[in-house]
Parts: structure tokens; sequence; C-alpha cells
């Protein structure tokens, strides 16, 4: 027998990883979080710095090759860590305080700023690299539905799902404005220069766009119940992979460990 | 007389305006009947459309006289519900999605798992809807994906599923081509023929002299002629109001000018046939 609609648009995932719940992968998402603010405190080295949060970044690449997503999470860590050694270089040249550790010219590299350097780059690196893991794992809807499950407003979850959907559209819909704008012979590609000039006017019809359609949807909205009251029907719904508890606890259990550690290590 | 809906008295304005962009109109809809709303830009047909449905006052704000009644309840009275009762759909298809679903599926079933209809019974209506609005083939699609006389059908189906006793709707082939136009009446016409209620806005005057029953015409916010559609489309003083009457029309009343006695004033295009044939038989005898 053919599937049923509805069947058609549950998600099932094999993978056990990456099919956690997402109140889960929120949770280890936190504590990730939690424990890469007190690794970068934690200074080593004469010169004080925090290097425990490079090693850390390993947790992050474990957890995308475990979910059997290694290829795609690498893909978006690109961004992320080009922007990540902006700020590195940025911060270590600029910074000043402290001795002067290498001097090449007019450029010198200090001991504070290769401090923040290295503490900003690599927290930023982690907790956006977590975040990646979370986003490229699970699917919009999914993470719509939880924030429903949790108990979040219908408003407030209709926001946030919309907006997670409007960035996708928003980029399709600039690619083509960017096409239209090409046959009539602007430039769009070059330098960055080049790409802003081009760039900027296709935000006109863009966000116009957005914003005088969107009377008609909150009036599409109500017409269709959006404001109604009592329980909901959800068609989609969410998924358990069996690993839950495991993760929920060594989660905790790591970042009480980071934790009893570094405070440990002030004491002693 | 089985009466749906009546507007008693009713003037609105929206905010900051003095002019009222709707004036002291008094009208019944009968259940089951098609109204063909007529009118040039500006008259206030969308105005009508959104006072019918209660967005004005309630989310244009403005100020609103005298009583919209809905099966004799006032329609302030009825809050989320009115969903239930009344469908609306406009002219833009573009704008008409709920923007949280990936597939056409989902949005055409949004609005009963708002309603908290059971997932099995949504299942069995939305097949329903999607095969009465021929868009079955389109289930697995994302709704941004579609063409505009695909998601106008989608937003119809969306709307038709939720089973509304009125359907109203504002010129929803203003963006489309024929084929599309055409698509979109083929579900007007079986809402019709399951004795829907509805008002439709439509520019294309045949189309409105072909499915109506009654037609009412706006000028300047005021309602200034309602009525059968043969009476009303037939009636050329309005023409000089700025009303748009259907060619075959004109043609019949030039004709009886001229001397050809026809039986009556055609308004459509099938009509003129018949009568015009007939009237030259007669000429011959
Ligand atoms: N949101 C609004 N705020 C203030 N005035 C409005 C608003 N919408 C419409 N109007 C005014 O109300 C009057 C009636 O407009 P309405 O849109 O109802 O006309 P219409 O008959 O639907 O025209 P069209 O054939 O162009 O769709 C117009 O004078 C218009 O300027
Ligand atoms: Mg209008």
């Amino acid at each position: 027998m053919e599937k049923s609609y509805i069947e058609k648009i549950q998600i099932h995932k094999t993978n056990k990883v990456a099919g956690l719940h997402p109140a889960t992968k929120f949770l280890v998402v936190i504590m990730y979080t939690i424990c890469t603010f007190v690794l970068s405190s934690v200074s080593l080295t004469k010169i004080d710095l925090p290097l425990l949060a490079i090693p850390w970044f390993l947790v992050v690449l474990l957890l995308c090759a475990a979910s059997g997503a290694l290829k795609k999470c690498l893909k978006a860590l690109k961004a992320v860590v080009f922007i990540a050694l902006i700020i590195f270089v940025v911060q270590t040249f600029l910074v000043p305080g402290g001795e002067v550790l290498v001097r090449f010219g007019i450029l010198r590299i200090c001991e504070k700023g290769l401090r923040t350097a290295v503490s900003l780059s690599f927290m930023i690196l982690d907790i956006a690299g977590i975040f990646v893991w979370l986003f490229q794992t699970t699917e919009n809807k999914e993470i719509s539905r939880a924030l429903e499950e949790s108990g979040m407003n219908y408003k407030a979850a209709y926001v946030f799902t919309s907006t997670l959907q409007m960035i996708n559209i928003l980029s399709d819909n600039s690619k083509t404005i960017m096409n239209a704008q090409r046959a009539r012979g602007v430039e769009t590609e070059g330098n960055m220069f080049i790409r802003a000039k081009a760039f900027f006017p296709t935000l006109v019809p863009l966000v116009l766009g957005a914003v005088m359609g969107s009377e008609e949807r909150v009036l599409t909205l109500e017409a269709r119940g959006f404001s109604m009251q009592g329980e909901k029907t959800h068609l989609f719904n969410l998924e358990k992979s069996g690993a839950e508890g495991t993760f929920k606890a060594v989660s905790i259990l790591i970042t009480v460990l980071v934790v009893v550690g570094r405070i440990a290590l002030w004491i002693l | 007389m089985d009466i749906i809906m009546e507007c008693k008295n009713v003037t609105y304005s929206y905010p900051l305006t003095k002019k009222p962009a709707i004036k002291e109109l008094n009208l019944k809809l009968e259940r089951g009947k098609f109204y063909g709303v007529i009118g040039e830009n500006g008259s206030g047909k969308t105005t009508l459309c959104a006072v019918l449905r209660g967005f004005a006052p309630s989310f244009y704000k403005g100020e609103i006289e005298g009583e919209v009644l809905v099966e004799g309840k006032k329609i302030g009275e009825y809050g989320g519900e009115l969903a239930k009762k009344i469908g609306f759909v406009f002219q833009n298809p573009f704008t008409q999605i709920s923007g949280v679903k990936d597939t056409v599926f989902e949005e055409v079933a949004y609005g009963l798992e708002n309603f908290g209809v059971p997932a099995g019974e949504i299942e069995r209506r939305v097949i329903d809807v999607m095969r009465m609005t021929d868009i079955e083939h389109l289930a697995e699609k994302s709704p941004f994906e579609l063409s505009g006389g695909q998601m106008q059908r989608v937003a119809l189906a969306s709307v038709i599923v939720l089973e509304p006793d009125l359907l109203i709707i504002d010129e929803p082939t203003s963006q489309l081509d024929p084929e599309g136009t055409e698509s979109v009446f083929a579900i007007i016409q079986k809402m019709k023929e399951k004795h829907k209620t509805i008002v439709l806005v439509e520019h294309k005057i045949d189309l409105i002299a072909e499915y109506a029953d009654e037609v009412l015409v706006f000028k300047d916010g005021a309602m200034i002629a309602s009525g059968d559609k043969k009476e009303i489309l037939s009636d050329m003083s309005l023409l000089e109001q700025g009303a748009a009457l259907p060619q075959v029309a004109i043609l019949g009343r030039k004709l009886q000018e001229k001397g050809l006695p026809l039986s009556t004033i055609p308004v459509t295009e099938k009509q003129a046939v018949e009568v015009i044939a007939e009237a030259l038989k007669e000429r011959k005898r």
C-alpha cells in the first residue's frame, strides 16, 4: 500500500546521534558552551594562553562525524573558521599590552594581543561550531516542533519558524534578483566592492516584497484559524533515537567534571 | 429566506481618513447564492470583503457604524471561530501561504491543525480537497515553488478544506493567465454546486455574467445597484457610473435600438447567440 501523506512528512533517522530529540541536542549545546567558557578561563604556558579551548573543538568534529554529517558540517564550518581566523589576526596585531613577543617592521605581537586572540577566536569557533552541529543535523521543522513541545507560545513559535523558512526563501530570492540584475548588465561578480555595490540594490525589492506581503500574511493566517482557542493537532511528531538518556548523562557529567576541575585549580 | 449575513446601515472608514470607504451599506446575503461584486478601482470592493470577514475594523482598526450580523449574531462576538464560518481568499497568490510549512499537503492541512481536527480526518479531508482543486500532483512540493495559478489553487484549497458556509473571494484571478483563471473558476463553480454562499469580486465581467446569481455594484463606497444579474448587467445607465458591463449586453441594447426585436438583453455569449438567432428568425417570417 502507498504510504499516507502524514507518514511521508515524518522524519525517520537511523543514525542515533543525528536522530537525538532536539531538546537533548539543545542540552548538549548548552553544556558544551558552559564547558567552553570554563575551559577558556584556564591559562597555560608561560604567557598564560587559554589553550584548552583548542583541543575542545575536537568534540564538535567528533559529534559531527558520529552524526554521519561530517562533510556537510565541514562545509558550514568553513565560514566559521574564516571569521575566527580574521578575528585571530586582527586581535593578535592590534591589541597592545604586556611584553612584545615578536616584531616585523611596524607590526608587533604583544602578549596580551596573543592572549585575547586565542581566547576570542577559539571561543567563537567552539560555540559557533556546536551550533553548526545542531543546525546541520536537525531540520527546521524539528526545531519548531520542539519549541512548541517545550510549551512555547504558538505565536512566538510561529515567528521563529517563519523566520527560519524566510532565511531560505530570501537567499533564493536574492539569487533570483541578482540574476535579474546581471541580465540588465549590473556587475555582480568580482571583488568585494563590486559585489557590495550589486548587493544593496537587491535588498530593496527583497525587503519591500517581504514587508508588503506581511499584512496579507496576517490575514491569511487569521482566515486559517491561527488564533483559534483550544488544542491544535500536530501532523508532524518528533521521534527519539533511544540514546537521549546517555547523551544527557554524559554531557552533564563532563560539565560537572570540568567545573569541579576548574574550582580545584583555583583552590590548589 | 435564509439569511447568512446581514449588514445594517454599515459605514466604515479606515484610520486617519475622513471619507468613509463603505457608506451606509444595507445588504442581505442569502444562503447558497453567488454574489458578484463589481465597480471601478477604489470603489470599496476590497473594503467590503474586509468588513464582511470582520477584518475591518478588528485588524485594520478604523471606525465602523451600523451592524454586521453573521447568522443573526454580531460578527465581533465570534473571535477566532469565524474562520470556521467564513473562508477568505484574496488577490495576491504569493502572500497567501502560511510560511511555516514545507509541502503543499501540510499547507492545506494547516487550518485543520489549528482547528484541532484528528489527524486521520485531516488526511482524508485534505486529499479530497486536493483532488477537487487539482493539486494532488503537487502535494509533496514546496508551497514556495509554485506558479501563480498553482498557488492560488492551493490558497483556495486551504480555505475550502475548512468547509466554511460563506466564501469571500477578492479578485482571485487578477494576477493569473487565462489558463490559471479557468482553473480557479472551475473550483468556484464546484463550490457553487455545493450550494456554498459566495461573494466574489471580479473585474472580468464576463465571468461574473456567467457564474453569479446576483450582482452588487459599487461606486465611491456606496452600493449603487444590486439585484438579479440579468437586470443589473443589462442596465445601461450603470455604464455612466463607471461600471463595466458585458460586451454582449451592450451589443444587445444597440441591436434593440436599431430595431432588432430582442426578447431580452443577453448577458452571456450563449444567451446572446440564442436571443439574436431567435430575433433574426422572427424577422424573416
Ligand atoms: N488600508 C487602507 N488604509 C486607508 N485607506 C484605504 C486602505 N485600503 C483602501 N483604502 C481606501 O479605501 C478606498 C476603497 O479601496 P478598496 O481597496 O476597497 O477599493 P477596490 O474597490 O477594492 O479597488 P480595486 O479595484 O483597485 O481593488 C480607496 O479610496 C482606498 O484608497
Ligand atoms: Mg480591491
